[in-house]
């Protein structure tokens, strides 16, 4: 092969834009590995459209490298090798979702066949109608369809889902899952908490142009948030399970006592191995809360 | 140049008529109240208007199919085509070429008109060279609809690219000959494309004598349009 295998499908140093006084993405460094599926999360504003339109070449960055498996992103657009689903537009109404597809892949140096991209993306049951006079979710097809056409190793899409119905929402991750199953790449842009839960691996949590959390779903909700063991501990002594491993903080209700963490394994290990404590009960609070936390601390800034 | 780009672009030409019906009419309008009225039964001046009047429409067609690019752009097109391999280069050439096609019905149209209604008489060679002088005068204004059509805004590039196509028509002497103007407008008409536009497209009629210059300034002027073209699609990258 003539670019490495070891090379990161996506790799961003130290990236900033500012818009005159705005800053818009204020240092962003972010690796994302072969195979990956990640889900860029964060409220509007956050300066996701703006990360993905630095890393699509579309917008320099003020400063900061963008490396597309090793390369500029220019290099990769013109291989093929990266195909994006933008937010909205982009589509010419005249020409029907077939003619559109059909010369998306004549754009590119090597393309699929067309007619299989169609039957893929869902395209086939309105092929032959013009773009203009199709839904939403049917244009957002016809774009997923363009973004496949050079079976690109790197796909990014940019809320590929904003305004569609739930119906459609849905239909439109199943054919995502099908597409990445064969290992591709995906970062996605989202500002849906449930979608980055269900189906990233990974999620970048971006607030006021900064990543503040980066890790799985199960981890940013940790991070954010801790867990709560609860467990009746009979007599407990106070001081000794604050000083637990992976315990911050204390408190009792009677025989219960509630340990908030940072580290639910690690304090867990030591509650049962050194008292008496049953009735254990693990909880974390979901995705929503850790979101809203996070961004709510932005907001107070 | 892209083949199948090039071919829808036809495709949608031809669902959208509106560009050549207008850049069409108009010129056959023209030509039937200048050439049949205005200038009496003159038959140089009839072939003169005639002439005149196809490059006008060529010249209106070439610069309306450019300006096209401005709703293009409203609906984030160039965005997408970003995303691909096509070069700037080939997507300049892919509307200079488009353009050329839009070109040719109003130089058709107002030749059959000259040759039906205005009588004009001229030799098999006369014919073919001032139809393809006519249409391929077009294109240092086929690079200019381009450049509009990245300056303007969806909404104007209508009344900016008429205003343009009428300045350039009435100081290049398609309407009025250059030699009945006064000293400072013939001055200024040296300056148009238009101007040397006309004198290409009119030698056939002149005994057959090409100027070199003329077309010199007009492959000069396509290449210049042509570089700013390429230059804004390079950095036209903002969202819709």
């Amino acid at each position: 092969m003539l670019y490495g295998m070891t090379n990161p499908a996506v790799q961003l140093t130290g990236l900033t834009k500012a818009f005159g006084a705005v800053t818009a993405v204020g240092g962003v460094d972010l690796t994302i590995r072969r195979g990956e599926v990640v889900a860029l999360l964060g409220p509007n504003g956050a300066g996701k459209s703006t990360t993905i339109d630095m890393i699509l070449g579309l917008l320099r960055p003020d400063t900061g490298t963008v490396l597309l498996d090793g390369q500029p992103p220019a290099r990769a657009v013109a291989r093929g090798t990266v195909g994006a689903l933008l937010q909205t537009g982009g589509l010419l109404p005249d020409l029907t979702a077939a003619e559109t597809v059909r010369l998306a892949a004549g754009l590119q140096r090597t393309a699929r066949p067309v007619g299989e991209v169609l039957r893929e993306a869902g395209v086939e049951p309105f092929a032959d109608q013009r773009v203009g006079g199709l839904s939403g979710g049917q244009q957002q097809r016809v774009r997923f369809a363009m973004a496949l056409v050079a079976d690109p190793e790197l796909l990014i899409l940019d809320e590929p889902t904003t305004g569609l119905d739930v119906e459609s929402r849905r239909a439109f991750w199943t054919t995502m899952r099908e597409q990445t199953a064969g290992g591709r790449t995906v970062l996605f842009a989202t500002h849906y908490l449930d979608e980055a839960d269900a189906y990233a691996d990974r999620i970048v949590l971006l607030r006021s142009g900064r990543i503040i959390a980066d890790g799985t779903a199960a981890q940013i909700k940790a991070a954010v948030t801790g867990r709560v063991i609860r467990a009746t501990v009979p007599g407990a002594d106070l001081a000794a399970l604050a000083a637990l491993p992976g315990v911050d903080r204390v408190e009792t209700r009677g025989d219960v006592v509630l340990l908030h963490c940072n580290d639910s394994d690690a304090a867990l290990r030591g509650l049962l191995t050194t008292t008496a404590a049953y009735d254990v009960e693990v909880t974390s609070r979901n995705l929503e809360d850790a979101f809203i936390a996070l961004t709510a601390a932005g907001s107070a800034q | 140049m892209n083949a199948t780009y090039l071919r829808l672009e036809a495709v949608r030409l031809l669902r959208n008529k509106r560009v050549v019906i207008f850049s069409t009419l108009l010129p056959a309008i023209l030509v039937l109240i200048i050439g049949g009225v205005s200038v009496g039964n003159d038959p140089d001046a009839r072939k003169y208007v005639m002439v005149s009047m196809a490059l006008f429409g060529a010249m209106s067609a070439a610069l309306s199919s450019g300006g096209t690019i401005a709703v293009e752009r409203g609906l984030g097109w160039n965005r997408t085509l970003r995303l691909t391999p096509l070069s700037p280069g080939a997507y300049v050439m892919n509307k200079v070429i488009l353009a050329l096609l839009v070109a040719v019905p109003p130089v058709v149209v107002t030749f059959i008109i000259g040759a039906t209604v205005l009588h004009v008489r001229l030799t098999a060679a006369e014919w073919l060279l001032c139809f393809v002088g006519a249409w391929l005068s077009s294109l240092p204004f086929a690079a200019l609809g381009v450049v509009l059509g990245y300056i303007a805004k969806p909404d104007s590039v209508q009344q900016v690219g008429a205003l343009v196509n009428l300045v350039l028509a009435a100081f290049g002497g398609l309407w009025v000959p250059v030699d009945l103007m006064p000293r400072v407008l013939r001055e200024i008409a040296r300056f148009t494309p238009s101007y040397w536009t006309g004198e290409v497209a009119r030698s056939p009629l002149d005994g057959g004598h090409v100027d070199g210059q003329a077309i010199l300034v007009l492959l000069g002027w396509t290449v210049v349009l042509g570089l700013v073209a390429l230059r804004r699609f390079r950095v036209d990258t903002a969202r819709a």
